[in-house]
This record gives structure tokens, C-alpha cells and sequence, in this order.
């Protein structure tokens, strides 16, 4: 039997015993974001499309699975969309701009030596590429905090539902604060674990400083965990503004 | 109050001169570097051919004649010329423009590494201050935990590379001791959630470790593609376990500290909470995290495989070859960690009506 059908299988079944319905809503979930992934990058295949467009309309597919599929269209999944959304515009100008000015898109003299079999010449845009590959890395952890936060934002407006928009934007930033070093830990963990043979390799073949610090696949691997970092960071404001602003009606604007 | 509020602007303004001297310091290292750097000042497109490949796929090769100036060593402020070839697409050549610093490569007259330092302090400043911007006190926590993280790994993997006679895993294994540790502790001080927490990580890494090897070991590692692996020095599968290991322990910290101590403030609202409403929301808790954050794992790691994916497809490779050499390390390295993160939630629940119910019996 195929390691990953029996992984996927024991997966399944945990989620299902632990989450009951919603558990397996979820992994479904999984799966169809794995779907939108896939597709995604079959389109990408067509020179003519632009990757970074793509990944934006993949995201929203990936945002809407995450949050109305697993729990429901309601204004906290809603609100936590439209905050994914803006976050991953916002990011994306940055990680376009630093992407190309850093050179960190295609493949790096160390794993081109690997690809020698295939034709590089595919007429497809390594930056754009590039750029999509570091929104893609980012997604779910902007969905993930998001979620954290407008969800106990609506719980405090619905027990205080006098609360001004200030003090509860103010709770959304409080309770995204406690959110951040434990997400940061998630993505940063990821990549430590993903990257663990390229940190060996780097000190088995006794790289020096230098070269390390400007080599492609580092400057590529650090870039993406600390972009996906920030994305975290932006979204706690970003999602309490807009619950904040949403739940508090224009008349009760004190400031 | 006063004292407090001068010590405020006292850090602003430490930062401000770290980051201000930083950023200078990285734009005039040039004489730090032993390999020679030069700036290009000009670039002139010397020929221009479109191609077709064996899978008519269009791009067009350009040939450009580069002038620089060397920025370092002996020969430092001369000028020299360059030639460099690109494809349109830049899989690996780079389009080289006026401005951008690169290191010679060893032969002396053909371009090799971009000098990149510049850019990397810059996005990690702004990851640093953004944090500052938005956690405050907690946001300069996590910059500083993740510092405090990245050495003790490097400090593990010294010693792994020096004595490679112990084990990666084992390394690993006491690494991840002094990682949850530091890390919880830091995100929650101490206190019993943390406690609690830090039991609970241990728990879920070791059992869903164990699951993968039982799976590993049932299935003879089929469908594994080790050798897809890029950049590897050593016994992959080593590599590869202690990865799994590293990769879903923050995930797995995630969730138990969130679970832990939204249990923790249940009972401090409410003393005498019955153990059934707690697992009740506990288990509330539980499902609403669980999807998103195997979702989280599962991005981190699939997304870097993007471009490779595309370079087989276009290279007209099969959907399905294509998808398990490229995908299949990467997937069960999500698998398994999302494995962890769902039984950390039940792990996380028992550890804390434990402790909650020796508080009450206490009383």
C-alpha cells in the first residue's frame, strides 16, 4: 500500500473521531485546497495566463474553502475572508517588488545541476513564478489568524453589544497579539523542518558566511518564511478594523 | 510613569540606530567579501534569438554585454566588460540590469552569485518592525524566540555534523525539548497552561512520530521519492524523519498551548467546572482550529514545489509522475504533521482536566 493513501487514511480517521462532522469537513477541505493547488498550477501551464493573477483567484478559491466550507457563511467566516483578501493584495506587492529586486526566482545553480535532463526554455516568467510560490507558502496561516480573530471579536461585540468600535478594534489587536508568536512558531517550524537538508548541506560543504548569505536558495527559503511572517503580523490590524468597523454601526462612532 | 515613557523612546531609538547602521553597513561590505563584486553601469543587448524546444515551448535567448565597475579587492573602481546570456523566461540566467551588484564567478569573468545581502536585512528588518509595530511586547517575544530557535538548531546541527555518529533524530529529539520548552514558556510564562502545554507537545510529536513509522514501516516506504529530494549531503530518510520531527512541532505547540489555556481560563472563570462541559468545549475548540492549521502545514510545504511541477509539465512529463516525484515528500510531511496537530487535541484535553481536576480536589 502507498505510504501516502495510508497517511491520508490515518488522517482521516483521526479527524473524523476527534472533529465528528466538522472533522471531516475538514478534510475534505484539505483535499480540495490540494485540488485548487493542482489546477492552479496546470493553468500556469499556458504562457499566456499571468501566474500572479492566478494565485490571487486561486486564493480566494482556497479562503472561501477554508472558512464557508468548514464553518458556514456567516459574518465571522465572511469578515475573515474579505481580511485574507486584502492582506494577500497588500503582501503581494511587497513579495513582487522584493522577489525581483533580490533575484531569487528560478532554479539556483545547486539544484539546476539535478535538472540537466529538462529543457529549460518554457517561456514561462520565473518571477511571477516565484511571487505565486511565496502568496501560495503564506495562505493558510492568513486564513488560519484571520479566523482567530474575527471569530472572538463577534463573541465580545454579541456579550457587550455597547462596546465602542475603538475598544473592541483594540480586543482584536490584544487578542491577535497573543496569536502572532505561536503562528510565527507554525510557519517558522515548517520551513526549519523542510529545510533541515539544506542547512545540513550547507554545513556539510562548509559554505562560508558569504556565500550562504547570498546564495539563491537561502535568500529564496528566508524571504518566504519572514513574507509569510509579516502576513500574519498585517492581518491581526487589517481583520480588526474591518470586524470593528462592520459590527459597530456609523452611529455609535465614538472616538 | 515619566520613566517608563523615556524608556519607551530610549528602545525606538536603539532600533532606529541598528537598523539605520545595518542597512549602510550591508551597502558598503564590499571589502568584507573575498570573491570580487561588481556593479553593472551598463548593459547592451548584443542578439536576440527566439527558440522552440523538443516541446514547442517559445523563448527567446538574449545575449547582453554588461559593463561593471569592481567594487573590491586590488583591482577595485576599474571597469570590465561581461558577457551574459539569458533566456526570457530566467529559469536560471538571470536578465542583468543597470544597478544590480553580483559576485564574479571563479573563473573570473562570467557572473556568479547576485549579491543579495542587501535585500535580506532589508525584509528582515521590516518582518522585525512590522512584529514590533503590531505584538508590541509580545511581537518582540516572537522575533525573539525565533532567534533564540534558529541558534539552537544551528548549534544542533554543529554538533550532528561533527559527530555524525549520533543520530539526527536523537539530536533532534533534545533539541525539540529545549525548542517547546523555551517557546511556550515565552509565549505564556510560567503557569500551569504552559505546563500543561508543554506535556501535551511532547506527547503528540512522540505519538504521531511513532504513526509515521508504523506507517513507514507497513508500506516499505512505498511511494516515497526519496531521491526527489534536492540538495542533500546525507542519508535522506534521516533527513527527512528529523524534518518531520522539527516541521510539525510548532503546529503541534499551536495548538496545544491555544487549547490549554483557553481550558485553563474556563476554569479560572468558574472554579467549580464540571470536567464534562470542559472536555465539551475543549473539544469545541479543538475542531474549530484542526482544519486550518493542517491547512498551514500543508502550504508551507507544497507551495515551494510550484515551479518544479512546471518545469515537468512543460518538459510534457505525465500528470501522475509528475505529481508523486515532485509532491510525494512534501505531502507526507503534511500528512503526518496533521496527524500530530489532531492528536494533540485530544492529548491537550485529558492533560488539562487532569491538572484542572487536582486544582479542584485541592481546594
Amino acid at each position: 500500500m502507498n505510504v501516502l493513501l495510508l497517511l491520508a487514511l490515518i488522517l482521516f480517521i483521526l479527524m473524523a473521531l476527534v472533529g465528528g462532522k466538522k472533522g471531516i469537513k475538514s478534510f475534505i477541505a484539505l483535499f480540495l485546497n490540494f485540488l485548487v493547488l493542482i489546477v492552479t498550477v496546470l493553468i500556469m501551464n499556458d504562457p499566456n495566463t499571468n501566474p500572479v493573477l492566478l494565485t490571487l483567484v486561486a486564493c480566494v478559491f482556497i479562503g472561501a474553502i477554508s472558512l464557508f466550507y468548514i464553518n458556514d457563511i456567516n459574518n465571522k467566516t465572511t469578515l475573515a475572508f474579505i481580511a485574507t483578501i486584502f492582506t494577500t493584495l497588500l503582501l503581494l506587492l511587497f513579495i513582487f517588488f522584493i522577489t525581483e529586486k533580490s533575484m531569487i526566482y528560478g532554479f539556483s545553480e545547486e539544484e539546476s545541476d539535478g535538472l540537466t535532463i529538462f529543457s529549460v526554455y518554457i517561456g514561462i516568467d520565473f518571477v511571477k513564478i516565484a511571487a505565486s510560490g511565496i502568496i501560495m507558502g503564506t495562505i493558510g496561516a492568513i486564513v488560519d489568524t484571520a479566523i482567530s480573530i474575527t471569530s472572538p471579536m463577534r463573541e465580545i461585540h454579541q456579550h457587550n453589544p455597547g462596546i465602542t468600535r475603538k475598544d473592541l478594534f483594540m480586543s482584536g489587536i490584544r487578542i491577535g497579539r497573543d496569536i502572532l508568536n505561536t503562528s510565527s512558531n507554525t510557519l517558522f517550524f515548517a520551513f526549519f523542518g523542510g529545510y533541515l537538508g539544506l542547512l545540513i548541506w550547507f554545513k556539510d560543504l562548509e559554505y562560508s558566511f558569504g556565500e550562504i548569505v547570498n546564495s539563491k536558495v537561502l535568500n529564496g527559503e528566508l524571504i518566504s518564511i519572514l513574507t509569510a511572517g509579516m502576513g500574519v503580523a498585517i492581518v491581526i490590524p487589517i481583520a480588526s478594523a474591518i470586524t470593528a468597523h462592520h459590527l459597530v454601526g456609523i452611529k455609535d462612532k465614538k472616538k | 510613569m515619566k520613566r517608563k515613557f523615556q524608556k519607551k523612546y530610549l528602545i525606538y531609538i536603539f532600533v532606529l540606530i541598528a537598523f539605520i547602521s545595518s542597512i549602510i553597513f550591508v551597502n558598503n561590505n564590499y571589502e568584507f567579501y573575498d570573491r570580487t563584486i561588481v556593479q553593472i553601469t551598463e548593459t547592451d543587448e548584443l542578439e536576440r534569438t527566439e527558440i522552440v524546444d523538443q516541446y514547442d515551448n517559445k523563448d527567446v535567448t538574449v545575449t547582453q554585454q554588461i559593463t561593471a565597475v569592481i567594487k573590491n579587492g586590488a583591482d577595485k573602481g576599474q571597469t570590465m566588460e561581461i558577457e551574459n546570456q539569458y533566456s526570457e523566461s530566467q529559469a536560471i540566467h538571470f536578465h542583468l540590469k543597470e544597478g544590480t551588484e553580483f559576485f564574479l564567478a571563479n573563473d573570473g569573468i562570467s557572473v556568479g552569485d547576485i549579491k543579495r545581502d542587501q535585500y535580506l536585512i532589508l525584509v528582515i528588518w521590516l518582518f522585525v518592525l512590522i512584529l514590533l509595530f503590531v505584538g508590541k511586547k509580545q511581537g518582540a517575544l516572537s522575533v525573539l524566540s525565533l532567534a533564540v530557535n534558529a541558534i539552537i538548531l544551528s548549534i544542533a546541527l554543529d554538533i550532528y555534523i561533527h559527530n555524525s555518529d549520533i543520530s539526527l533524530l536523537i539530536i533532534c529529539g533534545i533539541s525539540i525539548i529545549f525548542f517547546t520548552v523555551l517557546s511556550l514558556v515565552m509565549v505564556s510564562g510560567l503557569h500551569e497552561k504552559t505546563y500543561t502545554a508543554i506535556l501535551a507537545t511532547f506527547l503528540g510529536t512522540a505519538t504521531s512520530l511513532a504513526i509515521a513509522f508504523l506507517a513507514f514501516f507497513f508500506t516499505g516506504e512505498q511511494g516515497l521519492r526519496y531521491e526527489e529530494m534536492s540538495l542533500l549531503s546525507r542519508h535522506p530518510q534521516v533527513i527527512f524523519m528529523a524534518g518531520l520531527l522539527i516541521g510539525s512541532l510548532g503546529a503541534v505547540m499551536d495548538v496545544a498551548i491555544t487549547m490549554s489555556s483557553s481550558m485553563f481560563e474556563l476554569y479560572e472563570k468558574n472554579n467549580k467546572i464540571n470536567s464534562d462541559v470542559l472536555k465539551k468545549s475543549g473539544l469545541e475548540i479543538g475542531k474549530d482550529i484542526m482544519g486550518t492549521m493542517t491547512n498551514i502545514l500543508f502550504f508551507a510545504y507544497v507551495s515551494g514545489s510550484i515551479p518544479n511541477l512546471l518545469l515537468y509539465f512543460k518538459n510534457e512529463s505525465p500528470i501522475g509522475f509528475t505529481l508523486t516525484t515532485n509532491l510525494s515528500i512534501e505531502l507526507a510531511r503534511a500528512l503526518a504533521g496533521g496527524i500530530g496537530i489532531v492528536l494533540t487535541i485530544p492529548i491537550t484535553l485529558y492533560i488539562s482536566i487532569y491538572f484542572i481536576k487536582r486544582k479542584q480536589a485541592k481546594q
